[in-house]
């Protein structure tokens, strides 16, 4: 095969960026989570749970989940396409402008500036700043995609554009506002409207940055890992597709017993539930192309991150419908189950696959062995046990709360006061923050081997796949 | 009905017929092979 002069230096910096910004992450995640069963760690005015909370939510998903996706999108499509970058200096530009951008949100949200919009709490310079950051993304890897070298393009392919179109649509209609000063606008929608166009964009969000680039991820890393081709590739055409038409529509789900108007509610409600087929389309391609290689869930530590992945989002996906159903909804609405639910899909679908994505590629981009397997898989353990813990627990902790919230008196009085239904909350909380604690071990011990691998790492020696992973 | 609701419909039973001819083409007999080769083919790109 024709050698090509591929980009790996751009792949490196930003996978070195998104660990510093999942680090971030997961720390202030875990700060706050002591906050809420210690208010005394509360320090005014800046470090308070109202101000680092959206840094947490910020930097999970646009420092590490968007710093994951540029680093294994810049890799994936040079890889795929058969070719280099479009532009090498494009892709430099953008790695400068995202710190940029995430120094900038981190900076203005600590000083009390934000839209209150939960997902979009940035003012709008900072969001004249993404939306110049995926242009250049974007178009970096449309460009590259086009130049490609064999003419059918791979299921992560599609799902990568699906990513970049959809998340500019979203971030576009959702960022329209009027500034009246440098650092302070107001939403070009009003009241209900408002909600519906913000949770349009807050539901889909998980679309198009949270589902399709881990779905592009998955299906291209597992086939690498495995060595064999996943089950079904029009299966996987056809999920892709399905899963387009149908997110869209789910976001007011977001918003039921709302004003929004009640058919709006109901679309949305259908449309989630019917949203299983697509996602269970992928869950199910995974597990088939297993077919036979069941056994490297024992030998392969990518393919126990990848499997695992993927279930977690076959479990999301079930779970996200079924609360989506208004008498569910009612129920467990703004109670703690909603958080659980977040983040076993972000801590355990999306980084789940993201850990196993760059430990696929640093053999690759930094010509290492991964400097210890063992260290991986206790990262694994790790972080499925402390995300286990701290979804299990507000689970149980959200329908105790739904519980109390609901319980009347025969005189039709509330049986339990707000704050007793607080108290009886330390527990579980308790739960989460040791939980939290357990994921951070794991993924400061991710990052330890990363580093151990590009310092100390013996120089690669298998080039195949196949081989890549064994414990 | 008003004319919106017809448009709305309209545009989604037309967003359905889209994907419905998706479907069709994509598990036409005569596109399978078309259809799966680019899963092996990215297995060659090392």
């Amino acid at each position: 095969m024709e050698k090509q002069n591929y980009n790996y230096a751009i792949v490196r910096s930003f996978v070195i960026w998104s660990l510093i910004w999942g680090l971030v992450a997961v720390l202030v995640g875990v700060i706050v989570s002591f906050q809420m069963v210690e208010p005394d760690l509360n320090f005014p005015p800046y470090l308070t749970f109202g101000r680092l909370r959206p840094i947490h939510t910020n930097a999970g998903i646009y420092g590490w989940g968007v710093g994951v996706i540029f680093a294994t999108f810049l890799y994936i499509v040079q890889r795929l396409c058969k070719t280099p970058l479009w532009s090498d200096k494009l892709a430099k530009f953008q790695l400068y402008f995202f710190n940029a951008t995430i120094i900038a949100s981190a900076v203005t949200l600590l000083l009390g500036y934000t839209t209150s919009k939960e997902y979009h709490e940035m003012e709008w310079p900072i969001d004249v700043m993404i939306v110049i950051l995926w242009v250049a993304f974007g178009l970096n890897i449309i460009m590259t995609i086009l130049k490609r070298k064999d003419e059918q393009m791979y299921i992560s392919l599609w799902y990568m554009m699906a990513s970049i179109v959809g998340v500019a649509i979203l971030f576009l209609v959702n960022a329209a506002a009027e500034p009246v000063s440098l650092f302070k606008s107001y939403s070009a929608y009003a009241g209900t409207n408002d909600a519906n166009v913000h949770w349009w964009f807050g539901h889909n969000a998980v679309a198009m940055a949270l589902t399709a680039p881990p779905l592009a991820m998955f299906y291209y890393f597992l086939p690498k890992s495995t060595g064999v081709p996943i089950y079904s590739h029009r299966l996987s055409i056809i999920a892709f597709w399905s899963l387009i038409f149908m997110y869209l529509w789910t976001g007011a789900h977001h918003l039921l017993w709302t004003p929004v108007p009640d058919w709006i509610q109901t679309l949305a409600m259908g449309f989630s539930v019917m949203l299983i087929a697509p996602s269970w389309g992928s869950v199910f391609n995974g597990y088939l192309s297993m077919g036979g290689q069941w056994h490297q869930m024992r030998e392969n530590y990518l393919v126990k991150f990848l499997i695992l992945g993927i279930t977690f989002y076959g479990l999301q996906t079930l779970q996200g419908p079924m609360q989506a159903i208004r008498t569910f909804s009612a129920f467990i609405h703004y109670t703690d189950w909603v958080p659980a639910h977040i983040h076993m899909g972000t801590m355990g679908w999306v980084s789940m696959i993201s850990f196993a994505s760059i430990y696929f590629m640093i053999p690759r981009i930094w010509d290492r062995e991964i400097y210890s397997i063992p260290l991986a898989n206790l990262q694994f353990w790790l972080i499925l046990v402390g995300q286990l813990i701290w979804s299990i627990s507000l689970w149980v902790a959200g329908v105790l709360q739904a519980g109390m919230w609901n319980a009347m008196n025969s005189d039709g009085s509330l049986t339990y006061t707000f704050m007793e239904t607080m108290v009886e909350m330390y527990p579980y909380w308790w739960a989460r923050a040791f939980g939290g604690v357990i994921y951070l071990v794991g993924l400061i011990i991710f990052i330890y081997n990363i580093y151990m691998t590009v310092k100390k790492g013996e120089p690669t020696a298998v080039t195949t796949a196949t081989a890549e992973g064994r414990a | 009905m008003d004319l919106a609701s017809f448009v709305y419909l309209g545009v989604t039973f037309g967003l359905f017929v889209i994907f419905v001819l998706i479907v069709i083409r994509t598990y036409n007999k005569k596109n399978k092979d078309k259809g799966e080769v680019a899963k092996y083919n990215m297995l060659d790109d090392d």
